[in-house]
């Protein structure tokens, strides 16, 4: 494989330093069905993905960040129709549930009374921005 | 010099069809006992590049860098990579990765609480996952 070392990228007109496209490129991503039995579709930089219960799961990155301070990004879907609010966030909790080597995540259903229901949806998904170790 | 890690896992993915994994690892962790078992499933695009050889790093990198704090160099993204690994191999590597030491090294207790199990053996039916554990020899025979 050959390698473009370059400083800047540019299409003419506008110029922008390379590092800022590989420090703004996702670092991980993981995409994974979350119904039956749970099975990785696709994925960037992620070991393993832990199922810890309903709508509960722990992406572990192959390549770890820095510091705790990465962001992750992530959404969910799902066919059926299910009253109350979903959303599918970063799990609140101890602090190991996210490290620079793993983010743990949960897709639950708010209801009118604000409890919170681990809930299994067909597809989810994250991805991860942030510094490199 | 070695490429970062993650370059390499890029490159990887360019060339190497993912592999599903027949395995996953059902654990328990004792630090949370009101826990349902929990499952590992291996990405099918790092155990292409377990296969592979010459991408992942030495497990004892990353077990070295658990200890490093935030924001200091770590080991793992540019040491020497290893060569291939067979299938099982890889699944063992993985655990020692993923999961936290006190489940698969340091517990002590009488409980079966990490099986490597074909992912036949995982129920589809998620109605009651939260109440999955782990059969203990003594409830099998």
């Amino acid at each position: 494989m050959s390698t473009l070392n370059v400083s800047n990228i540019t299409d003419g007109t506008d110029t922008v330093g390379t590092s800022y496209v590989v420090n703004g490129s996702a670092k991980a991503w993981v995409n994974f069905n979350g119904t039956g039995t749970i099975a990785i579709r696709d994925s960037q930089g992620v070991s393993g993905l832990v199922d810890n219960g309903t709508g509960d799961y722990t992406s572990n990155f192959t390549s770890g960040f820095s510091a705790v301070d990465y962001t992750g990004t992530t959404g969910s879907s799902w066919d059926t129709v299910t009253s109350g609010v979903i959303n599918f966030n970063r799990a609140v909790g101890s602090s190991g549930y996210s490290t620079t080597s793993l983010f743990r995540m949960q897709n639950v259903v708010v209801d009118s009374t604000t409890n919170r229901t681990g809930l299994d949806v067909n597809y989810l998904y994250a991805v991860f921005h942030g510094d490199l170790a | 010099m070695t490429k970062h890690l993650w370059e390499r896992l890029l490159e990887a993915k360019s060339r190497l069809d993912p592999v599903q994994s027949k395995y996953r690892v059902l654990f328990e962790d004792p630090s949370e006992p009101d826990e349902p078992a929990k499952v590992l499933v291996p990405d099918p695009n790092w155990m292409a590049a377990a296969l592979e050889g010459d991408i992942l790093p030495p497990i004892d990198t990353y077990q070295r860098d658990r200890l490093v704090p935030d924001g200091q160099p770590k080991e793992h993204p540019y040491a020497e990579p290893i060569g291939a690994m067979t299938e099982e191999e890889a699944i063992e590597y993985l655990i020692m990765k993923d999961i936290d030491p006190a489940v698969w090294r340091d517990y002590q207790g009488n409980r079966t609480i990490m099986k490597i199990v074909p992912v036949e053996m995982i129920p589809s039916d998620r109605t009651f996952r939260n109440a999955w554990v782990i059969s203990q020899p003594e409830e099998i025979a």
